[in-house]
C-alpha cells in the first residue's frame, strides 16, 4: 500500500514535470525566431527568405524616412564591422523614444530576401548614447580610475 | 572631504566585514560569547561605516560636487532635489553601494531583533544567520571599493583634480517618481529575502534544521514579498503610463529577473506551511530559499553582463562574472552544507494521498518553480541556443505568454483548492461541503462566459478566458464561503454580531486569513490580465487638425495643438475632444516633453493621455511632432482601449493589504531539538 501509493506521487510528479518540459520545449520550438547581424543575414539570404528574424545593428545614417501621412518608418540597419545593410519597414506604430542617426537598434520581422526588406513587427532602441557615454564628460583615461 | 572620508569608510569596511564573519564563527564554534558580540558589533560597525559612505556621496549630489565622477554621470545642477538624491541608484556603482546599504541595515536590524531574545534564551540561531549576511555583505563591498576591475568606486574623484562643468544629468524618463521608488522598492525587497537565506544558511551550519530559523525570518520573507509585488508593480504601472506603447509587462529580461525571484518567494512562502505542520520539505525549502537569494543575484548578472538584450540597456561590465562567480561559490557551499547534514534534513512524514492538502502545496511549489525555470530557460535562450546551434536566437513574449497560460490556471484554480481540501487526505464529506458549489457556480459562470464571449461576442477562440473565469470564481466562492463559514461560527460563540465575528476571526489568525485576501487579490489580477492581455484595442491613424478616428465606441476628435513651458522641459501635444458612442464625454491631452541639456540639443519624451472609464482606460500616445499642426501637418496618433487594467492594479493593492495584514502575526518560536 506504502508502496503503491509512493510509485502514485512519483508517476504524477513525473506527469507534471515531463509537461512542463514539453509545454516550453514545443512553445520555444514554435516562437523562437533566429538573430542576425545585417551582415550575416545578408550572407544567409537563400535560407532566411520570409522567416521570422531578429537583427541586430545600427541605425544607418541619412537612411531613416518618417512618412507621416501612412504612419510609416523606413530606414536601414547598419551592421557594426562591415558595410552590409538590410532594409526595415515598420508601420502602423510610433517611432520608439531615441531613435535617432547611429544609434543602436534591434528589429524583429519578417525577411523578404529578394527586396533585402524586413517588415518589422518590434523595434527597440538603446538608451540614447549621450546618456550611456557620459563618461565622457571629461576626456580622461579610463582604466585609470579603476585602481584608484 | 566628503567624498575621501567616504571612500575610507568603505575600505574600513573591508575591515569590519572580516572581523564580522572571523569573530562569529570562532565565536560560535569555541562558544565564546564576547568573541559573538565583537562579531555581531562589527555587524553593527559595517553598518555606519556604509552609511557615512552613502550620505557622502548623497552629500556629493546635493552640493553639485562635479569633481566626483558618479555625481557627473547621473546628476546635473539643474536636477530637482528629489532626482539628485534618487541619482544614488541611476547607475551601476551608485546601485551596489546602495544594494550594499540596505544589506547593512538588515544586518543591524538582525543583530537588533535578536538582542533580547538572545540575551534571554542564549540562543545563537540568529548569530550563525549573521555569517552568510556578512559574506554577502563583504561581496557588495570588494565590489564597489572600485580595487577590482569593470567597477569603479562610487565616491571616486576624477583623477588630476579635474572638475566638469556640469553633471551629465538623469535620463528624462527616469526623472518620474514611480522610476524614482522602483528601482530602490526592488532592491529593498531582493535584499530583504537575504536574510531568510542567511537563515537557512545559519539552520544548517548550526545543524537546527527544524522550524525555527522559518519561523524567525517569517517576517523578513513576508515583507519582502510585500515590497517585491509593489516594486514589480511600480515598474508595470510607470512603463504603462511613461513609455507610451500602452501595455505594463513585456517579458523584457529585466521583467523576468524581477519576477522569478518574487515566483520562487511565493513558492517558498507556501512551502514552509507544511514544514511547519507536518515537518516535512526541510530540506526543500532550504533549497526553495537559496534558490530564490540566488535569483536576485542572478538578475544583475543578467541584466549587467550585457549577455542579454534588453530595453533596460543598462551600462555592461565584467561585473557581471563576479556576480556569476559569487552565485557558483555561494551555491556551492550551502550544497556541501547539505551534505554535511543530510541525516538530519530527512521528513518526518510523508505524502499520505495525491489529493491532500500537502499534495496542492507540492504541486503548487512544482508549478512555481517550474514556472520559473520556463521564464529563465526563455529569458537566457540567447546564450544557451548559441551554445547549442552556434547561432543566436530568442523568444519573442507570445512564447511568454503562451507557456504561462497553463500552469497559470492551474496555480489561480489550487488558489481555491489548496484552502478549502483537507490535510492527509481528501474525504467525500470534505469534498462535497467544501467543493461542490464552488465548483458548480465556477462552471455554470464559465458556461455563460463562454456564451457571452462566443455567441454575442463572436469571439471564437474564448477557451482560455472561459476557464480563467470559471476558476475566479469557484476561487472566490471558495474562500468567501471559509470567510463566511469562520465569522459565523465565530460570532455564534462570541453571541455578537456576523461582521464582528469576521473581525475576530481575521484577529486570531491573521496569518491565515490575511493569506486568503491575497488570494482574493490574486484572482482579481488573473481578471485584469485576462482582460487588458485578451482585449485591448490598437488603432493607429494620421490625424490633421479637424479629423476623427474611432476606436471601439470611442470616437476621438483631434481639435486644437498646444504648446507650454516649463521648468526644465517644453511640454507640446494635441487636445482631442472624446465621445463615447456619439455623446461627447470631454477633453484628452496627449502630448511630448521636450527636454534641454546644454551642449547636446533637446530629447523628447512621449507623455501619453490616459483616461479611466469604470475599471477601462482610454490610451492615446503621440507620435513625433510635426512643426505646423495649426497649419494642417499630420500628427501620428495610436490610441488603446485597455478594458480591465485597473483591476489589475486593484488585485495588486489587495493582495498587499493581505500581506499587511499577514505580517502583523507574531510568530511563535518553538522549542526544538
Amino acid at each position: 500500500m506504502q508502496k503503491q501509493r509512493r510509485l502514485k506521487i512519483i508517476a504524477a510528479s513525473l506527469v507534471l514535470l515531463s509537461g512542463m518540459v514539453f509545454l516550453g520545449y514545443v512553445m520555444l520550438k514554435k516562437t523562437s525566431v533566429r538573430h542576425f547581424t545585417p551582415a550575416l543575414l545578408v550572407a544567409d539570404k537563400g535560407k532566411v527568405d520570409d522567416q521570422l528574424v531578429q537583427v541586430d545593428g545600427l541605425i544607418s545614417e541619412g537612411s531613416s524616412k518618417w512618412d507621416a501621412a501612412n504612419f510609416k518608418l523606413t530606414f536601414a540597419v547598419r551592421d557594426r564591422d562591415s558595410a552590409a545593410t538590410v532594409n526595415v519597414i515598420y508601420k502602423d506604430r510610433l517611432k520608439p523614444d531615441n531613435f535617432v542617426d547611429g544609434g543602436s537598434v534591434f528589429v524583429e520581422g519578417r525577411y523578404d530576401a529578394s527586396e533585402n526588406l524586413i517588415v518589422a513587427t518590434k523595434l527597440m532602441t538603446k538608451c540614447a548614447s549621450k546618456y550611456e557615454g557620459a563618461e565622457s564628460a571629461i576626456p580622461t583615461d579610463e582604466t585609470s580610475y579603476i585602481s584608484q | 572631504m566628503t567624498a575621501e572620508i567616504g571612500q575610507a569608510a568603505i575600505y574600513l569596511s573591508v575591515l569590519s566585514g572580516l572581523w564580522a564573519i572571523g569573530f562569529l564563527c570562532v565565536g560560535l564554534r569555541t562558544r565564546n560569547p564576547n568573541a559573538v558580540r565583537s562579531g555581531r558589533n562589527a555587524v553593527i560597525a559595517t553598518f555606519i561605516l556604509i552609511s557615512i559612505a552613502t550620505g557622502a556621496l548623497i552629500y556629493g549630489f546635493v552640493t553639485d560636487d562635479f569633481s566626483m565622477r558618479y555625481v557627473v554621470e547621473v546628476s546635473s545642477a539643474a536636477q530637482p532635489l528629489l532626482y539628485k538624491v534618487t541619482a544614488l541608484w541611476g547607475r551601476m556603482s551608485g546601485s551596489l553601494l546602495f544594494w550594499l546599504w540596505l544589506l547593512t541595515v538588515a544586518g543591524a536590524i538582525v543583530v537588533w531583533q535578536n538582542q533580547r531574545y538572545n540575551k534571554q534564551t542564549g540562543d545563537t540561531l540568529a548569530d550563525y544567520a549573521l555569517i552568510p549576511l556578512a559574506i554577502v555583505q563583504l561581496f557588495f563591498i570588494i565590489l564597489v571599493t572600485g580595487l577590482i576591475e569593470g567597477v569603479y568606486n562610487p565616491l571616486a574623484r576624477f583623477p588630476n583634480g579635474q572638475v566638469a562643468p556640469d553633471g551629465a544629468g538623469m535620463n528624462p524618463l527616469l526623472q518620474t517618481p514611480s522610476m524614482a521608488f522602483h528601482p530602490p522598492t526592488l532592491y529593498i525587497g531582493w535584499i530583504s529575502l537575504t536574510v531568510p537565506f542567511a537563515f537557512a544558511v545559519g539552520a544548517l551550519a548550526s545543524g537546527r534544521v527544524g522550524s525555527d530559523w522559518i519561523l524567525r525570518s517569517r517576517r523578513w520573507t513576508l515583507f519582502s514579498w510585500i515590497v517585491l509585488t509593489v516594486g514589480i508593480t511600480l515598474g508595470g504601472n510607470w512603463a504603462y503610463r511613461e513609455l507610451g506603447w500602452g501595455g505594463y509587462w513585456a517579458w523584457d529580461p529585466v521583467e523576468n529577473a524581477s519576477f522569478m525571484p518574487w515566483l520562487l518567494g511565493t513558492a517558498y512562502l507556501h512551502s514552509v506551511m507544511i514544514q511547519e505542520k507536518r515537518s516535512m520539505l526541510k530540506l526543500w525549502n532550504i533549497l526553495l530559499i537559496t534558490l530564490a537569494f540566488q535569483f536576485t543575484l542572478l538578475g544583475t548578472f543578467i541584466t549587467r553582463s550585457g549577455i542579454i538584450s534588453s530595453v533596460h540597456a543598462f551600462a555592461q561590465s565584467d561585473i557581471g562574472g563576479y556576480f556569476l562567480g559569487f552565485i557558483l561559490i555561494s551555491t556551492a557551499g550551502v550544497v556541501g552544507l547539505i551534505i554535511y547534514r543530510w541525516k538530519r534534513l530527512k521528513s518526518a512524514n510523508r505524502l499520505e494521498s495525491l489529493l491532500s492538502r500537502e499534495s496542492a502545496f507540492v504541486l503548487n511549489n512544482w508549478l512555481f518553480v517550474g514556472l520559473t525555470l520556463i521564464i529563465l530557460w526563455g529569458t537566457l535562450w540567447p546564450i544557451i541556443s548559441e551554445a547549442i546551434n552556434g547561432q543566436k536566437a530568442s523568444v519573442p513574449e507570445a512564447f511568454f505568454n503562451q507557456v504561462v497560460i497553463i500552469p497559470g490556471l492551474l496555480l489561480l484554480f489550487l488558489t481555491g483548492a489548496g484552502p478549502i481540501i483537507s490535510w492527509k487526505k481528501i474525504t467525500t464529506n470534505n469534498f462535497r461541503r467544501m467543493f461542490m458549489w464552488p465548483l458548480v457556480i465556477g462552471l455554470v459562470s464559465g458556461a455563460l462566459t463562454w456564451g457571452f464571449l462566443a455567441v454575442i461576442k463572436g469571439n471564437t477562440s474564448p477557451i482560455y478566458s472561459v476557464l480563467c473565469v470559471s476558476a475566479a470564481v469557484f476561487v472566490l466562492v471558495a474562500i468567501f464561503a471559509e470567510f463566511y463559514r469562520g465569522a459565523r461560527l465565530r460570532a455564534k460563540r462570541q453571541e455578537t454580531s456576523f461582521l464582528n465575528g469576521l473581525n475576530l476571526l481575521i484577529q486570531r489568525n491573521k496569518r491565515r486569513y490575511g493569506g486568503y485576501i491575497i488570494h482574493i487579490g490574486i484572482v482579481i489580477l488573473y481578471i485584469g490580465i485576462m482582460g487588458s492581455k485578451g482585449y485591448f484595442l490598437l488603432e493607429s491613424d494620421s490625424l490633421a487638425l479637424g479629423e476623427s478616428m474611432k476606436v471601439g465606441a470611442f470616437e476621438l476628435t483631434m481639435k486644437d495643438s498646444f504648446e507650454r513651458e516649463y521648468a526644465n522641459y517644453r511640454r507640446a501635444g494635441v487636445i482631442f475632444d472624446v465621445a463615447k458612442n456619439g455623446k461627447r464625454i470631454g477633453t484628452m491631452e496627449p502630448a511630448r516633453h521636450f527636454y534641454y541639456k546644454a551642449g547636446q540639443g533637446e530629447q523628447d519624451t512621449i507623455e501619453s493621455a490616459i483616461r479611466h472609464f469604470g475599471v477601462n482606460d482610454l490610451y492615446i500616445a503621440l507620435g513625433e511632432l510635426p512643426r505646423n499642426i495649426k497649419g494642417g501637418d499630420i500628427v501620428n496618433v495610436q490610441v488603446y482601449h485597455n478594458p480591465l487594467i485597473s483591476v489589475v492594479w486593484i488585485g495588486v493593492a489587495i493582495m498587499v493589504i493581505g500581506g499587511i495584514i499577514a505580517i502583523a502575526e507574531k510568530s511563535q518560536y518553538s522549542k526544538e531539538t
